[in-house]
């Protein structure tokens, strides 16, 4: 649904070239989320905008299905764009109009029959959930609600594409949980593909199918959500990782106990989920198991189990179990202290 | 009692006669003023550069004739521009020969104080429009105009004010008005109580206005 093929974006500016982004190719399916994660600056946020062409690549092409979006006249950009909906982190609603009319003026801008306007208007505002304050202004919602509503303009165009910039990053945790969850609910039901940045792991456990971790305007690892988890190549992944339920574990706990033993983190997914397999490690093998943090992770589809395990025996015995371990298909990576 | 009922009937159809063309004076020129002065605001934004129609020359020229006929008292103004003035209305003198150097006064300042107004308008809402695939005209007049009105409002009610301020001296072309009034008889025939129902006038008019701009301002604002 969307490609983007040597996508590089270089800004010009008084203090020299900025190269935001690199050399990007990203290949997204119809009907998938699709999450690039990267710190402030990694350039996901020029990234997302080359996609509509609010900035244009230097060079490279940009996709939406078949049509080479870089290819294409004004008109027929502007056309295009229709189908592609963006919502944004500061919402960038109409201050001066009120829920309905700020869902309705596009609808009016756009050619969409006059009739037609107040029914599909209804049919969105209901669908994210804000009937009752259909004559409210943006002044007088909560950072969610207004969220709620750019959702609903961008979806009363019914594109076929949803662009998401930090949507929920000036949102509080309960807030952010309540829009992802309207963004699956949309991708589910509409059948929407979504490209959506975020520096929160958080949401792309939540609610993505693949990932794109970015660093420095490149993107240094690609992959499905759920393998991400278990097989953590790029040292910046692992940093985001990290991030969920770090600040759980006792540090300090553990970095005594990696003295005397190793400690590992382990990850589970699918059928590894459900055996018990730390059971049978201490049954199999020579080894003292001892659990110093477990969580389970609820991903867009299916579960992650993660354990972070102090191992307690010999060298050789500790390489044995996790060598059948592996053959489980279980996630191992040795813990750095930090 | 008696004085005052005399005052009035000497000089009320004088009054009445002034506020006429004050009143003409200013509302036509802002018409027209607004007409001018609306799309040069606009323009003045959008050629800037990274906006929708970045041309720095158009934007250069516009800032540096803005700043030239703003640096011009009105006073120097009205007889300066006399030749363009015959030209234009076929007449230097009266109600129609004073408009054409009110507007040339007026719409490059309303122009500017536009300009502030339509600066202040969120780049992210005009982008997010932008991405929705909304012509660049739509966008104007939906996005950037509409939500900078409260503040396009107040530049009027400043604009307005000091039209009134500069019809006083129109007066010196035969226009009459107010100001004209209070200069003839309040100093030159030492009728000292004209002077001050003028001025009395003038003030009444000109807290009337800002008030309702006030008002109005608020009551589009929205936030």
């Amino acid at each position: 649904m969307i490609t983007l093929e040597n996508v590089s974006k270089t800004f010009y500016t008084k203090k020299g070239q900025v190269d935001a982004v690199k050399n990007v190719n990203l290949k997204i399916k119809k009907g998938e989320i699709h999450g690039v994660i990267g710190h402030s600056g990694a350039g996901k946020s020029t990234l997302i905008r080359c996609v509509n062409l609010l900035e244009r690549p230097t060079s490279g092409k940009v996709y939406i299905g078949e049509d080479e979006l870089t290819a294409l006249n004004k008109t027929a950009l502007q056309e295009k764009r229709k189908k592609i909906g963006m919502i944004f982190q500061g919402f960038n609603l109409l201050k001066t109009a009120t829920v309905y009319d700020n869902i309705a003026l596009p609808l009016q801008l756009t050619g969409v029959a006059k009739d037609e306007i107040p029914k599909r208007v209804d049919q969105y505002i209901d669908i994210v959930g804000l009937s009752e304050r259909k004559n409210a202004y943006p002044a007088q919602l909560s950072g969610g609600q207004k969220q709620r509503v750019a959702i609903a303009r961008a979806l009363a165009l019914e594109p076929e594409i949803l662009l998401s910039d930090e949507a929920t990053s000036a949102l509080d945790p309960e807030t952010t949980e309540s829009i992802l969850d309207l963004l699956l609910k949309i991708n589910r039901e509409f059948g929407i593909t979504i490209l959506l940045i975020t520096h929160e792991m958080h949401v792309i456990q939540r609610i993505c199918d693949s990932v794109s971790v970015m660093e420095d305007g490149e993107i240094v690892e690609q992959n499905r959500v759920a393998d991400i988890f278990i097989d953590p190549k790029h040292p910046t992944t692992k940093k985001f990782l990290n991030t969920l339920n770090e600040e759980q574990i006792n540090q300090f706990l553990l970095s005594e106990l990696a003295e005397k033993g190793s400690v590992f983190r382990l990850t589970f997914t699918g059928a590894t989920t459900s055996e018990p397999i730390i059971a049978l490690l201490s049954q199999q093998y020579d080894v003292k198991p001892n659990i110093i943090h477990a969580d389970v992770t609820q991903l867009k589809d299916g579960v992650i189990g993660r354990l972070v395990i102090h191992l307690d025996g010999d060298q050789s015995d500790v390489e044995k179990a996790l060598t059948f371990l592996r053959e489980q298909g279980v996630g191992i990576a040795a813990w750095e202290v930090a | 009692m008696e004085r005052i009922e005399q005052f009035i009937e000497q000089w009320l159809p004088y009054i009445t006669k002034a506020s006429i063309e004050t009143f003409q004076m200013v509302s036509v020129s802002l018409v027209i003023s607004i007409i001018i002065g609306i799309p040069l605001g606009v323009l003045l934004v959008l050629t800037r550069p990274g906006q929708a129609w970045e041309n720095n020359f158009i934007y250069q020229v516009l800032n540096v004739l803005i700043n030239i006929i703003r640096s011009i008292p009105f006073i120097i103004l009205l007889f300066f521009l006399i030749p363009f003035t015959k030209a234009i209305v076929g007449t230097t003198i009266g109600v129609r020969g004073v408009i054409v150097p009110l507007v040339v006064y007026t719409a490059p300042y309303l122009a500017r104080l536009l300009e502030t107004s339509l600066l202040e308008v969120d780049e992210g809402v005009k982008e997010a429009y932008q991405a929705m695939g909304i012509k660049t005209h739509q966008i104007i007049w939906h996005v950037i105009l509409r939500e900078a009105r409260s503040s396009i409002v107040l530049g009027l009610t400043i604009v307005t004010v000091g039209l009134i301020g500069a019809t006083a001296m129109a007066g010196l072309v035969g226009a009459g008005g107010l100001g004209d009034l209070a200069y003839r008889f309040g100093h030159i025939r030492y009728e000292v109580d004209v002077m001050y129902a003028t001025v009395i006038i003038l003030i009444i008019i000109v807290q009337t206005i800002q008030t309702i701009g006030n008002k109005l301002a608020a009551y589009l604002k929205k936030d």
